[in-house]
């Protein structure tokens, strides 16, 4: 592929990055609400499916706009909250701190 | 020039997805947001291939598919699954569907065309398919 197709692509997806960060930003709010709510034990069932479909959606597509490392720690987050141990639900705050930090540069 | 219809839930997907192939590849994108609206538009403009989501809510992809396996208009038309990286046991079941391939998510948009033209055996450079045979 020439270097002129490339950059036509790069440019593509950064545009729409930009276009789909509110709904990213809204959607982190929410897996980090997800996040404080299982810190506390009082995880609801409703935030814990809506935080699971979250996360699966980001595994699927952070890595497409260049954050594969986002991708891997929502797949994890996902995994989490698919099949949730008080364990790993202690773990999950930490994972959504490691999913900002490696999505941060395009905040 | 190759006709390719997305099917995904996800509006990311497909938008990531058509610029990808419409920009390294020029192939035509067809849309659809939804298993039911993909076999309707699969009906009505015959693609070369589609390139569906396995997660979809209402009906997912191997049951849409199971579904166009059923109407012998669109029943040849390859099937890529596009899904979340899985373990074994997953791909043997989709393999099972008599799909033509499996696409992990996330995808590099950069080779996505080269993974789809890679499975499908269409050769870079090759001509379009031939038009169809007119009706007598």
């Amino acid at each position: 592929m020439d270097k002129k197709t490339e950059a036509k692509v790069d440019d593509l997806i950064a545009s729409l990055w930009k276009k789909n960060l509110p709904s990213l930003r809204e959607r982190l709010n929410l897996l980090d609400r997800a996040a404080a709510e299982a810190s506390s034990g009082a995880l609801a069932e409703a935030t814990r499916a809506e935080a699971q479909s979250i996360a699966h959606k980001l595994a699927g597509n952070l890595g497409m706009f260049g954050y594969p490392q986002g991708s891997e720690v929502a797949s994890k987050m996902e995994h989490t909250l698919k099949a949730p141990t008080p364990e790993s639900l202690a773990t999950l705050a930490t994972l959504a701190k490691q999913l900002r930090k490696s999505i941060s540069a395009g905040l | 020039m190759r006709r390719i219809l997305i099917i995904d839930d996800e509006d990311d997907i497909r938008e990531v997805a058509a610029l990808s192939l419409e920009a390294t590849a020029g192939w035509q994108i067809l849309t659809a947001n939804s298993g039911a609206a993909g076999i309707e538009i699969a009906l009505a403009q015959q693609p070369d291939a589609i390139l569906m989501d396995v997660m979809m809510p209402d009906v997912d992809g191997p049951t849409t598919f199971r579904i166009m396996q059923q109407d012998p208009t669109i029943a040849h038309i390859p099937v890529l699954l596009l899904t979340a990286k899985v373990q074994g046991v997953d791909q043997r079941r989709f393999a099972g569907l008599g799909v033509n391939g499996i696409l992990f998510k996330p995808f590099d948009p950069l080779t996505l065309a080269q993974q789809i033209s890679d499975i499908l055996g269409w050769k870079e450079g090759s001509p379009d398919p031939p038009p169809p045979l007119p009706s007598t």
